[in-house]
């Protein structure tokens, strides 16, 4: 399981235009795409009627230049320049627990969602070191600790985990881990001048519109492609993973969803294309990374585009996805299996072959498939604010779901969509609320895999009646103190594992989250 | 309580000391578990040397980041003759520090990141000692024992010819024993510095005691508990450039430990030294940088002092002045 950079804001968002040198912003017709958002800006609507008309805060952030923290205390203090910085330094702390209502389960395999009830948490705490080395040259480091119990094992649930925050390699005793460790420097081009907020892994600093970024070292990938201001860092806002990114972007990382590669972006105004190429696990979904980059990789490629639409701006992003990986196609496994029953599951583990636990002597199993294969995918993620603090989004994926499920979760398509508002219009300007909606489904070949006994990463209930997996989720985040958050939420997910037969399942959960 | 014949003790007492005996033998068969191998107890971010302390902080609110990279050959042999056993024969680490610097006071973090752990496995005096196989690949984000510390400088200015001070540090388990990087124990340091600078000479030294609930006697080449810390370092500056501030310090550091327990025995007594060069440059807003290089090995080479060492480090300190006065 990935996690997400945890002030992952899009570009627009942290960025502010330097006095005197506002940029030109394209401004056409987007009726196209409103239309088809018609929806979404009803539900924002909603949320603009039951609040009162009255704040001219910002969209939901990551950091608030009048947030309580270390920096923006020293600066205060005249101690520090944060809008010229040589170094920073910020924390969090995040405590989220979950409960689990019992649901329905004619049957079960190893990788079920179990049926009764069952409490999940995560806590986490990060710390984020970033310093000038010279001109346009930053480093940034990133220690962090983890402590988590996931529901069933992680296992059961394909594109909508109900916290972000899980990994594949977590336990209830407390782990300490180098989350990031990267360089990046900047070439600038010219343009006009856009002033970089001081940020965690974000110098303060003023740089060329027209500019050429390249960072190489340990990140997650979340770190540059497919960020949204709207959903923006998601130990504020939404619990469920299907809202962090496409749920279907299998995007290479060890099993904590951290990668080691480069990446590439130009920007150029209002427009900006990524492109990056990351190491993938050595086993599908573990902790060991294959450095063989030029031999299995991931490779991105997103464009962007921001804009202003009815005076608010948004912003939109096509993302490519290409990885090349030791991994088994459904196919395979199936054909394998119906060929000589005895490449089953059960006999992996005898034979020697990675595979998830299973000991289905009737049913297929990926181990008898890997080989290099490639999986791909393309995305759009649409970010609008349709008032001052009110904004929506819609994310989209279709990859091929040929082949097995690698780095992040089981979903080979997947659609997301939701409206989140900041409290200023009810005057708690820090305060956070939310609601979303999130579907993924998988591929014939997948599920005729699963419907034969197949278990992948994460699920496989041993039978199936293929369907999609959505969730419903509303959260609202109380702020204290500028520093601290107390969220509250609900998720309520139909078809857990991509299993008609199953469920559906209610999730409450809380969550502490303190920056500074 | 019922009476027991004289014979009937001497039989029980001779079962307890047949099961004794027993457990002894089963002890002395069973594996090595690993400990925290390395002995290079890196100084403060900001600290001039590689483990001695300059106790050169000053001012009002300042900082310090460090950067130290590492190798060491055979850093871990057990046993003599034919049954010499390089148990971890390559050690390559990174050093991450941070320091936060008031007046006189220093508090600091460090990260210790291992990228490459080797040896042989086998088996030495009965015991049995699985090599460590750690590399970037199968542990791409692990950290050894971090380390939070706090050093005070309680006696003299930042360049004066005499400064002493103490400095107290809490180690956590972060790392693994198999690994050898970590004792999978809390451990805590404590220590006596003192520093000068007379002329062109500057020196360091220290004396302190190392926390070490571990104790794995009587497995060969293995912590023995607790430990005395001593440490000397001296070097001439040289000045480098024509360029203000830019110098050139070079000289030894000799430094080591023994086990209170076993004080000063050849088998729990470990000295090592390092010839240090370090070149120090001041930029025109008054930020430190210094580029650290040293080299040497085990002089009396107990567990941790390797056959040889290269280690090198990029610091830099700077003071948070206030912005209104730039």
């Amino acid at each position: 399981m990935s996690r997400s950079d945890p002030f992952a804001r899009n570009a627009a968002e942290c960025e502010r235009r330097a006095p005197g040198n506002a940029r030109r912003r394209a401004s056409f017709n987007w009726s196209a795409i409103a239309a088809s958002s018609l929806g979404l800006v009803c539900v924002a609507l909603l949320l603009l009627t039951a609040a009162r008309a009255s704040a001219q805060a910002g969209p939901p952030e990551g950091h608030e230049d009048d947030a309580f923290d270390v920096m923006n205390v020293l600066t205060q203090n005249g101690l520090h320049n944060i809008r010229d910085e040589s170094w920073n330094a910020y924390g969090q702390f995040t405590y989220i627990s979950s409960w689990k209502l019992p649901l329905h389960s004619p049957y079960q395999s190893v990788n079920s969602l179990l049926p009764g009830a069952e409490r999940s948490f995560t806590g986490s705490f990060t710390l984020y070191f970033g310093a000038r080395l010279w001109h346009g040259g930053e480093a940034y480091f990133v220690p962090e600790v983890i402590s988590e119990r996931a529901l069933s094992g992680l296992h059961g649930l394909g594109g909508a985990i109900q916290n972000f925050e899980l990994q594949k390699t977590g336990s209830s005793t407390p782990q300490l881990y180098r989350a990031r460790t990267y360089f990046r420097q900047t070439i600038g081009f010219g343009g006009d001048s856009v002033e970089k907020t001081s940020d965690p892994m974000q110098l303060g600093t003023v740089v060329d519109s027209h500019r050429l970024v390249l960072a190489v070292g340990n990140f997650t990938i979340l770190d540059f492609f497919d960020k949204n201001s709207v959903t923006s860092d998601p130990r504020q806002t939404f619990f469920n993973m299907a809202f962090m990114t496409h749920a279907s972007w299998d995007f290479p990382s060890d099993a904590r969803g951290y990668s080691w590669g480069a990446v590439a972006e130009l920007y150029w105004d209002d427009w900006a294309v990524r492109v990056g190429r990351i190491t993938p696990p050595r086993n599908p979904n573990e902790l060991q990374i294959d450095f063989r980059i030029w031999k299995f990789y991931g490779d991105q490629l997103e464009l962007e585009h921001d804009h202003v639409l009815l005076g608010q701006r948004g912003a939109v992003r096509l993302l490519g996805f290409q990885n090349r990986v030791d991994s088994a196609r459904f196919d395979d496994a199936i054909a394998a299996f119906t060929a000589d029953s005895g490449k089953n599951a059960a006999a992996c583990e005898i034979n020697g072959r990675y595979n998830y636990g299973s000991t289905n002597t009737t049913a297929p199993d990926l181990c008898w498939a890997r080989k290099p294969n490639a999986k791909r995918g393309v995305g759009i993620n649409v970010e609008q604010y349709v008032a001052d603090e009110v904004g929506v989004f819609v994310r989209g994926m279709y990859a091929d779901g040929n082949t097995e499920v690698d780095a992040f979760n089981s979903a080979d398509r997947s659609l997301s969509f939701g409206a989140l508002a900041k409290g200023a219009r009810w005057h708690r300007p820090f305060d956070v609320a939310g609601v979303g909606s999130g579907t993924s489904w998988i591929s014939a070949a997948h599920a005729r895999y699963l419907a034969m006994g197949g278990v992948d990463g994460f699920i496989g209930d041993g039978q199936l009646r293929a369907g999609p997996e959505s969730v419903v989720e509303a959260f609202y985040s109380l702020n204290l103190l500028k520093a601290i958050w107390l969220s509250a939420d609900y998720q309520h997910i139909w078809n857990p594992g991509f299993n008609k037969d199953r469920g559906p399942v209610d999730i409450f959960g809380a969550r502490v989250h303190a920056e500074f | 309580m019922r009476n027991s014949s004289p014979s009937s003790r001497l039989f029980f007492a001779g079962v307890v000391l047949a099961v004794v005996s027993l457990a002894h033998t089963a002890a002395a068969q069973s594996a090595a578990q690993g400990f925290a191998l390395e002995r290079l107890y890196l100084s403060a971010p900001g600290g001039g040397w590689f483990v001695m302390d300059d106790l050169s902080m000053h001012g009002g609110l300042g900082g310090a980041l460090s950067l130290t990279t590492g190798y060491s050959r055979k850093p871990l042999r057990v046993g003599t003759g034919s049954e010499r056993l390089a148990v971890v024969s390559d050690q390559l680490f990174t050093d991450f520090g941070f320091a936060a610097t008031v007046d006189r006071f220093r508090l600091y973090l460090n990260f210790d990141a291992p990228i490459s752990t080797k040896g042989r496995s086998g088996t030495v005096n009965g015991y049995d000692f699985a090599a460590p196989s750690l590399t970037l690949s199968n542990s791409p984000d692990s950290f050894a024992d971090a380390r939070i510390g706090t050093d005070v400088r309680v006696l003299g200015e930042a360049d004066s010819p005499f400064r002493l001070g103490v400095g107290a540090q809490l180690l956590f388990p972060t790392g693994k024993r198999f690994d050898y990087d970590s004792d999978g124990t809390y451990r805590a340091m404590g220590r006596a510095l003192v520093a000068g600078d007379v002329g062109s000479f500057s020196y360091a030294g220290q004396l302190g005691a190392h926390v070490r609930p571990l104790n794995e006697s009587p497995a060969p080449a293995s912590p023995r508990g607790s430990e005395l810390l001593f440490g000397a370092a001296g070097g001439l500056k040289f000045p480098f450039s024509d360029s203000a501030g830019t110098v050139i310090v070079a000289g030894p550091e000799v430094f080591g430990e023994t086990a209170f327990n076993s004080f000063f025995g050849s088998r729990s007594t470990g000295v090592e030294g390092l010839l240090t060069a370090r070149m120090e440059a001041i930029s025109d807003r008054g930020a430190l940088l210094r580029l650290k290089l040293g080299a040497g090995g085990g002089i009396d080479p107990h567990f941790g002092a390797p056959e040889w060492r290269l280690v090198c480090a990029i610091e830099l300190s700077d003071q948070f002045v206030h912005v209104q006065e730039h």
